[in-house]
């Protein structure tokens, strides 16, 4: 019992610290994983949105690192007792909207964590709204 | 069965310290993001954006920083530079050990250097941001943001963190005032 009890906690653990290097390389992730990193909008400002990124990103506590406008991408660092590495991509898509794409990186892992890019979105959506609506 | 499932706590709560979470307000804003937005912005009128660009240029080549990356069209300017950190209040306990270091090692290399906690060097990276104010013509919203990184002598990294006290974003904000200025009558 005692064993069995210690085996599913090991594998917990295990399973809690090896998850993003599964859910990358398991078939069929990729689209989950992109799905929780992207949020369309109903705009075509590819300025205004970029402008909103950074706005978001400089409220998260973020120094850019790189910025492209022609590319549309964004790279920014968050340092507290831990560092954030993220990279924002903006691309058109059918239907007159843009695509926001955020990956991140906790120190040396990869977030997966829907919840996070949950969390990143709503604070996006904010400054989307704000930037979208003054050009209006 | 008990002890068991202590054990099996015990065992699972220590690897889960060395497993590091992402905390859950990473991506939230926290309670002190708007008054830090407030700190950390300045409103510039009668100006253009290269004008303000420009002046922020100036004024960190005054301060020492180098240009790490400019995107005008995103009105974003990056910079960093490496400075000493040897004026900040230095860790007793860990000068301490490094003290006892020195002991066991005999005295070999006990001068200033053998100090390897002590804090050295502190890289300063900051990101400044134009925005036009869409109500008003000319009239640019500068935001800044800085993050340093605090390494000791021993080369290890002693702290990381983001920059809030309010008197570093005034004293730069009060230096690109008048590089404004400079800027606008061509000096």
């Amino acid at each position: 019992m005692i064993a069995r009890v210690l085996i599913v906690a090991m594998l917990l653990v295990v399973a809690g610290c090896a998850a993003p290097t599964a859910v990358i390389t398991a078939s069929g992730s990729q689209v989950e994983l992109r799905q929780m990193q992207t949020r369309e909008y109903d705009t075509l400002d590819k300025r205004g949105a970029l402008r909103a990124v950074v706005a978001t990103l400089q409220d998260l506590g973020f120094v850019i690192d790189k910025a492209d406008f022609e590319l549309a991408t964004i790279s920014a660092t968050k340092l507290q007792d831990y560092e954030i590495r993220m990279t924002v991509t903006v691309r058109e898509r059918e239907g007159n909207r843009l695509a926001v794409r955020a990956s991140a990186r906790f120190n040396e892992e990869p977030i997966t964590d829907p919840a996070a890019y949950q969390d990143f979105f709503t604070t996006l959506d904010k400054a989307m709204f704000l930037t979208l609506h003054e050009v209006d | 069965m008990n002890k068991g499932r202590i054990l099996a706590v015990a065992l699972f709560a220590a690897l889960l310290v060395g497993c590091e979470t992402l905390p859950e307000d990473a991506f939230r804003l926290s309670e002190s993001a708007l008054e830090l937005r407030e700190i950390q912005s300045r409103t510039y009128e009668g100006v253009t954006d290269i004008e303000i660009l420009s002046a922020s240029s100036g004024v960190l080549q005054d301060l020492g920083y180098t240009i790490d990356e400019v995107e005008k069209e995103l009105g974003v300017l990056s910079a960093s530079k490496r400075a000493s950190a040897k004026d900040d209040v230095e860790i007793a306990s860990k000068i301490a050990l490094d003290v006892l270091d020195c002991l066991v090692t005999f005295m070999i290399g006990c001068e200033d250097d053998a100090y390897q906690s002590s804090k050295d060097v502190q890289d300063i990276r900051m990101t400044l941001v134009v925005l036009p104010d869409l109500s008003e013509e000319r009239t640019y919203r500068v935001r800044l943001t800085m993050q340093r990184l605090v390494w000791m002598k021993s080369g290890d990294l002693y702290e990381q963190e983001t920059i809030n006290d309010a008197a570093v974003y005034q004293a730069f904000f009060d230096k690109l005032s008048k590089s404004v200025f400079l800027e606008k009558e061509g000096v």
